[in-house]
């Protein structure tokens, strides 16, 4: 399987982080979970890459995998690799994990309120992160605290760093949570849903920051989403998510005006047009699968409208259809042509 | 009256009755547990021990000096005894008798049917003072949370001053003040163990009360007795009975913690009465001290492991 | 958060005077008044009844209305003249002062030796969840909180001191509190009164730290990449000791305190315990009376306390 490469010259700076074939399993008492079922994507340098899909379909577990964040007596990685920086993540030991952990990727989640502990201050929260990776005094830390809520453009950074996150409003707890998240200077953010908890003009601020991230310290960014229109706003590419597969990679502005796999076509379909007189809301008809019993051979042949019988036996590989677009899907041939 | 009494009980009874499958859902639950199980087992066990004992053993108050101090069957222990002829001390080897099987104590008081005596006191005391203590909670936990405002205020607070009393410390002071029969022991437990309870509930009867069917049941006309008998007492049942399986064994230490200090009823032989005998001969007759302790022990074991079970089977969230 | 303590210590103000008025109702709707009591014993002296009848009534105007009685009471107490005990022939405070040391000696003990031993298990028993070593820790706990105290203070005195001769089988006040000999001979006691506590705190730690290890900001601890040691021991523990804050200190009003007059009684440590339990047999109600007040009031002073310590630990209440 080859993953899709953008053409672009502007993002030539190469693959920071490739996972392949990553799947994560819950070994439960009622069942084997299979969250993340084969997942595959590359993250180049300087790009922002949005990882797409409906809630369950196993992404925010993906964005756990990376750095083992998940609860592990239950959980596991049993196959798959993800290389960073020559060493695969996936199997290496759990100390070279934490090293790597805060300082290279980072990572911010959806709820600011819940992600924080209630118990200390904004301040010694940022201060500790600084202190576990890089050997400076704790007033050096300080002023890099501070100076990070600053460029968070939050208001009054002194008397930030001594609030408790109880006492910020929602969009400066989501802020300061992405200033700690940079404490380290990291060239990897992973960002889990930022924007699903929070009011519109939050959202707003808080993909403008991204934004910056990206173009003023060229970091690259997986952008967790299930919201199509954030995906326009900031991914350079998009990987759709389902049933813990990724079943479609391409640019963001190739897979919105191209999508190749049904269940793409469908989720753009979902979205409303202002412009047509629409009497019923459309959507994809069935539900999604539970991860306990995921159907066998394509996990979306019992929703798919062109579903053929191959699609019920053989699980479809992810190729490549074109430079810069791959589907895993029947349809499709490795011509890119339909079959 | 009575009408209402019978609606009552089989408003409480009946969910379990009536929803069959819910009543299967917590049993299949419980029977998962089984140190609960084994819980249960030794709890009917000892009702059996304590109902019909009686009849088939000795009489635990006679005593009788010749057969003094013997051991259980099985055992033996050695004695010794001064010869005044000889001016020496002989050593005796004196062995249980199947006739005692549990040995006697300084008295000569047959040890099997003190500890018989014993279990039958503390389940009527421990079962007694218990639907006295949950009764009262119960009532004053719903009645307070349903009225809320100064009531429920006042209410709280006079329950906040009865918790500041350290409970043993309480009970001791008023079975001083009022006399140690078994009739004041029951009553002065029941009516100072209330407030757990009345807290745990009235917390429960709180979160039960701002929801639809009370308001339902109000809007079409139920006076204030009805809504919290016919729809919020029914509704914390399962709290109930799990609060009041777990309170029994407190109530049953209590109860021997009182006869062990010598505040017991001293017409009745309870398990804390042989502990305070036992307690000065502990080098001549250790059995005396051990038995009823051990008794007490498996006791409120089964209790703490049959109440547990109880309240896993009745927690939604709870795996099993 | 100044208001709060005020408020608080107002209610405190207002739950002691509660406490003292129920004790005056208990005393004086009671089958013996006091004057009956000191007379069972001056008769008993050989003293001319009637004579001691009108001193006592006098003193305590036992001849005026009842409210005047209540107003003497409460300005006795008030005054610390809280009578005499004619068992030991002094004040009653004199008494409480040279006694209360001992008491409080073992229960600093026990419930040191409980929170270290009983949180750190609890804490061990989380973070290895559903291994042998939380199972063991599960059900010695069970077992620990089901043992009677008083019966395991009887067989730990039969086991090390009658049998094994490690320990003495009584206390003996010759050595200074500070004293090696001192510690040693409180092991026994310690334990016996400790293990009750221990086994509630490890299985209260236990779910506290599970609560909190399922909370969203471990995961952050983690991403962070802070080393699995703090982020146990420093971001879980700092969240789950507050609810274990409110529920040890509660412990030591409701049990600790009950559990301390039964092991002092068991082990002949003269403290307040064995005080009032001399008291009672000897008919002495002001001693009796006085040191449940002690007990009481130091409760009352342990809730006040742990309020106003919750509040400083738990920011979200600190700053509203």
């Amino acid at each position: 399987m080859k993953v899709a490469y953008l053409s672009d010259d502007r993002m030539t700076g190469g693959t920071v982080l490739e996972v392949k074939n990553l799947k994560t399993w819950f070994f439960t008492h009622r069942g084997i979970v299979k969250a993340v079922n084969g997942v595959d994507f590359a993250l180049n340098k300087g790009e922002c890459l949005c990882l797409v899909g409906e809630s369950g379909c196993g992404k925010s577990v993906t964005a756990l995998s990376i750095l083992r964040l998940f609860d592990s007596p239950p959980g596991k990685i049993v196959e798959g690799e993800i290389s960073y920086s020559g060493a695969d993540l996936a199997k290496c030991p759990v100390e070279d994990l934490r090293k790597i952990r805060g300082k290279d990727i980072a990572m911010v989640f959806q709820n600011a309120q819940s992600a924080l502990n209630p118990v200390f201050t904004i301040g010694d929260q940022i201060v500790e992160q600084i202190k576990t990776h890089m050997d400076v005094s704790k007033d050096a830390a300080l002023q890099k605290a501070r100076s990070l809520l600053s460029e968070m453009s939050i208001p009054q950074a002194d008397r930030a760093l001594k609030m408790y996150p109880h006492q910020m409003s929602g969009g400066m707890k989501q802020r300061a949570m992405i200033a700690m998240s940079l404490s380290c200077d990291p060239g990897i953010l992973i960002a889990d849903e930022p924007t699903t908890a929070v009011d519109v003009t939050i959202r707003a601020q808080i993909m403008h920051i991204l934004g910056e991230l990206k173009t003023n310290r060229k970091m690259s960014i997986i952008f967790i989403t299930h919201d199509l229109s954030l995906v326009r706003e900031i991914g350079d590419r998009a990987a759709v998510v389902y049933a813990g597969k990724v079943v479609e990679v391409a640019p963001v502005a190739d897979i919105l005006r191209n999508p190749a796999h049904p269940y793409t076509i469908g989720l753009i379909g979902c979205l409303p047009d202002i412009s047509t007189e629409l009497k019923r809301l459309p959507s994809i008809p069935g539900s999604t699968p539970n991860p306990i019993d995921i159907p066998t051979g394509c996990a979306f042949h019992p929703r798919c409208p062109k579903v053929m019988d191959v699609c019920r036996k053989v699980e479809p590989e992810l190729l490549n259809i074109s430079d810069v677009q791959a589907v895993a899907c029947h349809l499709y041939d490795s011509q890119g042509s339909t079959k | 009256m009575n009408k209402g009494l019978a609606l009552f009980l089989k408003k409480i009874t009946g969910p379990f009755y009536i929803n069959r499958r819910l009543a299967k859902y917590y049993l299949d639950r419980l029977k998962k547990n089984k140190l609960s199980l084994a819980g249960l087992g030794f709890i009917v066990l000892l009702a059996l021990v304590g109902i019909f004992g009686p009849l088939f053993v000795k009489d635990p108050q006679k005593s009788d000096f010749n057969i003094n101090n013997l051991p259980p069957l099985g055992f033996s222990i050695q004695e010794s005894v001064y010869d005044i002829k000889t001016d020496t001390f002989t050593t005796k080897v004196i062995a249980g008798r199947p006739d005692h099987p549990l040995g006697t104590d300084s008295k000569g008081r047959d040890m099997l049917a003190m500890l018989v005596s014993g279990a039958r006191i503390s389940l009527f005391v421990g079962l007694l003072a218990t639907g006295i203590a949950i009764f009262l909670g119960t009532f004053i936990g719903v009645l307070s949370a349903y009225l809320g405002g100064w009531a429920d205020n006042v209410m709280m607070r006079f329950t906040d001053v009865m918790m500041t009393f350290p409970f043993f410390l309480l009970l001791v002071l008023i079975v001083f003040i009022f006399g140690p029969s078994l009739a004041i022991i029951v009553l002065v437990i029941g009516l100072t163990g209330w407030t757990g309870a009345a807290r745990l509930i009235r917390s429960e009867a709180l979160s039960l009360r701002t929801r639809d069917f009370v308001t339902a049941s109000k809007a079409l006309g139920a006076s204030d007795a009805r809504v919290m008998f016919m729809h919020l007492i029914p509704n914390v049942i399962s709290l109930v009975i799990v609060m009041a399986t777990l309170s029994i064994p407190g109530v049953i230490m209590a109860e021997a913690a009182l006869s062990f200090i010598g505040l017991g009823d001293p017409m009745s032989t309870s398990w804390g009465t042989i502990l305070n005998a036992g307690q000065h001969s502990l080098d001549t007759a250790w059995w005396v001290a051990v038995e009823p302790g051990i008794m007490l022990f498996f006791t409120v074991l089964a209790f703490n492991f049959f109440g547990d079970g109880l309240r896993d089977a009745f927690d939604p969230k709870a795996d099993i | 958060m100044r208001s709060y303590i005020i408020k608080r210590l107002i209610y405190s103000v207002i739950i002691a005077w509660a406490i003292l008025t129920i004790t005056f109702i208990l005393l004086r709707v009671g089958p013996t008044s006091p004057v009956d009591r000191y007379i069972l014993n001056i008769a008993a002296k050989g003293q001319d009844v009637e004579s001691v009848k009108q001193a006592i009534e006098a003193r305590y105007g036992l001849d005026k209305p009842i409210i005047e009685q209540y107003f003497i009471y409460m300005g006795n107490l008030l005054q610390g003249k809280w009578g005499w005990s004619f068992s030991a022939s002094m004040p009653v405070m004199e008494l409480i002062g040279s006694h209360w040391i001992y008491s409080f000696q073992l229960i600093l003990l026990a419930t040191i030796f409980a929170i270290v031993l009983g949180v750190g298990t609890g804490m061990l028993s989380a973070v290895k969840r559903n291994t042998k070593f939380d199972y063991a820790a599960s059900f010695l706990s069970f077992i620990g909180i089901s043992i009677p105290g008083f019966w395991l203070g009887l067989m730990l005195i039969l086991v090390f001191a009658v049998y094994l001769g490690v320990f003495k089988t009584y206390y003996d006040t010759r050595f200074p509190i500070w004293s090696l000999e001192n510690l040693k001979q409180l092991i026994l006691p310690v334990i016996t009164l400790g293990t009750g506590e221990l086994a509630g705190y490890v299985r209260y730690t236990r779910s506290a730290m599970l609560d909190n290890l399922r909370k969203e900001f471990v995961t952050t601890a983690r991403a962070k990449g802070l080393p699995e040691r703090i982020v146990i021991g420093k971001h879980v523990f700092r969240n789950a000791i507050l609810p274990l804050v409110t529920i040890i200190m509660f412990d030591l009003g409701s049990i600790v305190f009950g559990g301390a007059y039964l092991t002092e009684i068991v082990f002949g440590i003269p403290g307040l315990g064995q005080v009032s339990f001399n008291a009672i047999f000897a008919n002495d109600y002001a001693v009796v009376v006085a040191v449940t007040l002690i007990g009481t009031f130091l409760v009352l002073f342990i809730n006040l306390a742990t309020d106003v310590f919750y509040t400083y630990l738990d920011p979200r209440i600190r700053y509203e």
